[in-house]
């Protein structure tokens, strides 16, 4: 017994300088360690360029700076496991923020997460898109930057639009409606819609889209008694009716929606960039014959603007080490260059809330979702973030009200404020 | 009142019972009622808010089809699925040519999941490149050729249709109550003269009386709870015409609204009790063999 004692005396007293040596010299070589748990890795399409920029980024700051990712690629599970962290106050170094309202409200939490404010200010903020930037800022606080986001413009078979003699994507609504008249005298049905579905998705970024043109970027600050909701809604009832969509639109779903266009059956769509594989995948003709466009302005509206959404931003946990904070900002900045999120998109078909261009030969379709997001005037966000879950459940059904019910605008509007008041 | 003589060994072996009972079904069944009078969003206190939340649901139109929707659900699969049923039992008990087989073919669907038969009807009832539409078309009857499910007049019948279809499970209880009638009764009765029809009517009905009552209780309980097919087929539209109290529930509870969320459910629960109390008591004679002994 006395001699076991002995021999584990003797292994402890061993052991412990040597995992001191080694875990000294590990630390010494680093520099800064940060621990970025990211659900890019895996199975992820991000996978691969992020593994990639941040091996390069710890290549050029060997010494100084490691970021270390722990891979997490249960997105349900991180997004779960960080609102804990959040409300413990207890965060990795770097970590993939969702933008939500139970996220955004640890902006007010004093010491949780890190204020970038000044160093955006210092240049590095002007090559984020303003309208991104703008969602990210609450009382002149940065807590997180904008990343990857969503954009949703429409879409448009060129080829049917030749077919039916029209040279360019209408520009106001007047024109839109010539544009649907000599689309139906080719045969061919102008718009795919939707009113199934949890969202009753295409149906419900047109809306998004009108509603843009007629109350501009703040459009939705305004509660849903403003006349622009009626007006919105008389416009989407116009695209229901006459024809200008195919009778399976109420009660369609996603895949209706989607497959009217894939088949050529619909000249004009709207969907994110997530949709660019399914369409070269499954329907290659349409897929060179896609563009995309700004949605048609109301009389007198505005035009240009896209609707867009936050999908992930990168943020830091709060630090008063200001070696520390310098390190996180040199890798936040490292990884929004225009050309690092350009290669992303390249590789990886996602989009960035950064200005910036990309080899139009990767995929012109891709291509073009970078143009219109970059020359988009403002940008705002869908109506599902806009409002709460009970209002877009209701959405579908109050089109179906006004489209077979025999609803007016006026009672569509009367249908979503009711489920408001939920 | 005196305790039975082996009331501890009783007690004993009813406790584990009795615990799991309580536990799971009990206590969140009047955790069920409690939420009810709540506002709650699944985070933060709980605001007590009487019946309120009944208030609401009364006033809402989508409420009122769901639970007119619940109510027809569990009448046509109580009457109309059992009553296939128990046509297809009589007959088949009768050993027509491949009986065995066809009672196979009969009872398959009820093993294949909901979901698979909600999909394959989906694409019976498409408006485009739907199976229907296109017998329709086919027979030059184009005008008829229409978006079955998106349409209010015909949206409800054709999710309920598609359901009354699948007969297996009711036709399997009452064709073993059916087969097991002695033939004897039959045998007599044929040498009195009467014809097949007459046999079912007295014979054959009177006797599995009881057996189809259970058997339409538990479709009626189907009925009340169902949610599978309209969910996948409609999602409760067009404007509500198709949904049922069991969408509405899931619907609030998606939207983080647990306290009218567990009002539809109370709600559920107190109708579904009801109507099959009422039925039950209505159909639930005595039987034919208490009837006999008379």
């Amino acid at each position: 017994m006395a001699r076991k004692a002995l021999v584990l005396v003797i292994v402890f007293a061993l052991s412990v300088p040597v995992v001191g040596i080694f875990a000294g010299g590990a630390a010494e070589e680093d520099g800064i360690v940060l621990q970025f748990p990211s659900f890019w890795v895996g199975q992820d399409s991000k996978a691969e360029p992020m593994e990639q920029l941040i091996g390069e980024f710890n290549a050029m700051y060997e010494g100084e700076i490691r970021v270390q990712v722990e891979p997490t690629p249960d997105t349900d599970g991180y997004r779960q496991t960080i609102n804990t962290r959040l409300a413990a106050g207890d965060l990795p170094d770097i970590f993939i923020f969702q933008p939500d309202p139970t996220t955004m409200r640890y902006y007010e939490a004093e010491g949780v997460l890190m204020d970038f404010a000044d160093e955006l200010h210092g240049g590095w903020g002007d090559r984020f898109q303003e309208s991104q930037m703008n969602a990210a800022t609450v009382d002149g606080m940065v807590k997180s930057i904008p990343y990857e986001i969503g954009v949703t413009p429409i879409w448009y078979n060129t080829r049917l639009f030749e077919e039916a003699g029209i040279d360019e994507f209408p520009t106001t609504f007047e024109e839109f409606w010539e544009a649907t008249d000599a689309l139906k005298d080719a045969g061919i049905t102008p718009t795919s819609q939707m009113t199934g579905g949890a969202n009753a998705w295409t149906s419900m970024l047109w809306y998004s889209h009108i509603i843009g043109s007629i109350g501009g970027p703040d459009a939705w600050d305004r509660p849903l008694g403003h006349p622009q909701y009626e007006q919105a809604a008389e416009i989407l009832l116009r695209l229901y009716s006459d024809g200008n969509t195919t009778g399976d639109a109420v009660g369609g779903d996603a895949d209706v929606s989607g497959s009217h266009y894939l088949a050529e059956r619909t000249a004009i769509f709207s969907n994110g960039p997530w949709y660019i594989g399914r369409v070269a995948g499954d329907a290659p003709q349409v897929h060179e014959a896609t563009q995309l466009a700004p949605a048609p302005a109301v009389e007198g509206g505005e035009h240009g603007h896209q609707v867009t959404f936050a999908l992930s931003n990168l943020a830091a946990a709060h630090t008063d080490d200001p070696a520390r904070r310098k390190a996180v900002v040199e890798f936040m900045e490292w990884m929004t260059k225009p050309e690092h999120v350009a290669m992303i998109t390249e590789e990886a078909g996602s989009l960035f809330a950064i200005e910036y261009e990309i080899d139009p030969d990767v995929d012109p379709l891709l291509s073009e979702f970078v143009r219109v997001q970059n020359e988009a005037p403002f940008t705002l966000t869908d109506m599902e973030r806009a409002f709460p879950v009970a209002v877009i459940q209701e959405f579908g059904g109050a089109i179906e009200m006004m489209v077979v019910g025999g609803a007016s605008p006026a009672e569509f509007v009367e249908i979503l404020k009711d489920a408001a008041e939920d | 009142m005196t305790l039975h003589k082996n009331w501890k060994g009783i007690t004993l072996f009813m406790l584990p019972v009795g615990v799991m009972y309580f536990t799971f079904f009990i206590y969140p069944l009047g955790y069920v009622f409690v939420l009810s009078t709540m506002s709650w969003s699944g985070f933060g206190p709980m605001e007590f808010v009487g019946l309120h939340n009944f208030r609401r649901l009364l006033g809402m139109t989508s409420f009122q089809f769901g639970l007119r929707n619940n109510l027809i659900w569990a009448l046509s699969l109580g009457f109309i699925q059992v009553g296939l049923a128990a046509v297809v039992a009589m007959i088949l008990a009768r050993k027509p040519p491949f009986w065995r087989f066809l009672r196979t073919v009969y009872f398959l669907p009820t093993v294949i999941s909901q979901v698979a038969i909600a999909m394959l009807w989906y694409t019976i009832y498409r408006e485009n490149f739907g199976l229907l539409n296109t017998i329709l078309r086919n027979m030059g009857l184009d005008q008829l050729a229409i978006n079955w499910l998106g349409t209010f007049t015909t949206a409800l019948p054709a999710v309920i249709a598609q359901q009354l279809f699948y007969i297996g499970y009711f036709m399997i209880i009452i064709l073993a109550g059916v087969m097991s009638i002695p033939k004897s009764l039959y045998e007599s009765a044929e040498i009195d003269g009467a014809t097949v029809l007459q046999q079912e009517f007295y014979i054959t009905i009177p006797m599995v009386r009881d057996i189809v009552v259970v058997a339409m209780t538990l479709a009626m309980a189907f009925g009340i709870r169902h949610f599978e097919a309209t969910f996948l087929l409609t999602g409760g539209g067009p404007a509500h015409r198709t949904t049922t109290l069991g969408i509405l529930l899931h619907r609030n509870l998606h939207a983080a609204n647990y306290g009218r969320g567990n009002a539809i459910a109370a709600v559920l629960i107190v109708v579904g009790a009801l109507i099959i109390t009422v039925v039950r008591r209505l159909l639930s004679t005595r039987s034919a063999v208490e009837d006999a002994k008379q």
